[in-house]
């Protein structure tokens, strides 16, 4: 991943539409990580806004905590991963 | 616009006299099963935000009676009028809503039937601005189409045509995204992205293998024997290929670069593959001559071929 392709937390949280702070969380929690060398201002992947949605819909609609919304997130992205390999 | 009434308890699936608790239980478990994220079904997103109205009004005592008298009265007219009641009529006469409320669902979350019994937005839950969900769509498209590029017109959510311009050389399988085209987002979030996903539909003449495409070129015993230069169909044209003296069935002839985009650059190959045909009948003089070839020939291909 090149600079031109990765965002930073306030991007993130502008195209998520949603608090940065919520976007800290989510970080702490492990939704997404760091592409950046540790000493650079944090730079995450393109579709990260997505992914954050993912996980706060998940989150509000179904009444989850943050740890929760990131496993099934996770879990989704395991079962993807499992439905591409055998199509 | 005619309002259709709709039974919160049968969508939750629950009876009348349902508590609370088997409410809130029951709707758990449906949102579940229905929610957006976890289930791709088409119509999973209508099922889902049809859980939220229903829990929303049953979950709330105040509302729920509200819901019950209302729902007990428009059972009893319906009764009464044959099952042709407009419910528009029904709700002036009976005293819910009023004409003086307008009823815009900008957000289109809850629905009309929602509107006219509690009023505009009245007691949604919000939790603050959110994106809406990405969308991924089939694009489906012919080889050529994908080599050269083009435009499709796509209809999207609520009905909308958008032109999309998909570059050339589109790969099978890739993802095209289309900013801000997917499901509108919550409380006045950003709407997602539509992704397109590209499929190439099977080709009449053309056989593909991966970047690579194959294509039988039929050629004459004696253009086989002989060497010939015979035109071959491409993705764009025609080209003309030299087949080899001594050319058998089977033969793949290269064309470099006449094939699909490469991912990371450059296109992969054309094989024309060499296809001997024999005429079905022949003329008095074309037998003569094949029979003297079988005369004097000592070819036996079943030797050779070992």
């Amino acid at each position: 991943m090149n600079e031109q392709e990765s965002v930073e937390l306030a991007v993130i949280a502008r195209q998520a539409g949603v608090r940065i702070t919520l976007v800290r969380r989510y970080v702490e929690f492990g939704l997404f990580e760091p592409a950046s060398a540790p000493s650079q201002p944090p730079r995450f992947a393109p579709s990260s806004a997505s992914r954050l949605a993912k996980a706060e819909r998940l989150r509000r609609d179904l009444g989850l905590n943050y740890a929760g919304a990131v496993l099934a997130c996770e879990l989704l992205d395991r079962i993807r991963e499992l439905e591409d390999r055998t199509r | 616009m005619a309002v259709e009434f709709k039974d919160y308890y049968e969508v939750l699936g629950v009876p009348r006299d349902a508590s609370q608790d088997d409410i809130r239980r029951a709707y758990r478990k449906l949102a579940r099963a229905y929610h957006p994220d976890l289930n791709q079904e088409s119509d999973a997103e209508e099922r889902f935000k049809e859980l939220g109205e229903a829990n929303e009004v049953l979950s709330d005592p105040e509302k729920r009676e509200r819901y019950d008298r209302l729902g007990s009265q428009w059972r009893a007219q319906e009764r009464s009028t044959a099952g042709d009641a407009d419910f528009e009529d029904f709700f002036d006469r009976q005293g819910f809503g009023g004409g003086d409320v307008r009823f815009e669902f900008g957000d289109g979350d809850f629905s009309d039937f929602f509107g006219r019994l509690f009023g505009n937005g009245a007691g949604m839950r919000t939790s603050g601005p959110l994106r809406g969900l990405d969308r991924e769509a089939l694009l489906e498209l012919s080889l050529e189409d994908a080599l050269a590029g083009g435009r499709r017109r796509l209809t999207v959510e609520g009905g909308r045509g958008i032109d999309v311009n998909f570059p050339a050389g589109v790969r099978d399988g890739q993802l095209i995204r289309l900013a801000g085209q997917g499901a509108p987002g919550r409380d006045g979030g950003p709407p997602g992205d539509l992704y397109l996903r590209v499929r190439l539909k099977p080709h009449s003449t053309f056989r593909r293998q991966g970047d690579d495409l194959d294509v039988d070129v039929a050629v004459a015993p004696w253009e086989a024997a002989l060497g010939a230069t015979v035109p071959v169909p491409t993705l764009t044209g025609t080209a003309r290929v030299k087949v080899p003296a001594g050319s058998s069935s089977g033969r793949r002839l290269r064309l470099r670069g006449r094939g699909l985009a490469k991912q990371g650059g450059g296109h992969g190959n054309l094989h024309a593959i060499v296809k001997i045909t024999v005429p079905k009948h022949l003329s008095d003089e074309e037998r003569e001559l094949f029979e003297k070839l079988g005369e004097v020939s000592e070819f036996d291909p079943r030797k050779t071929r070992a």
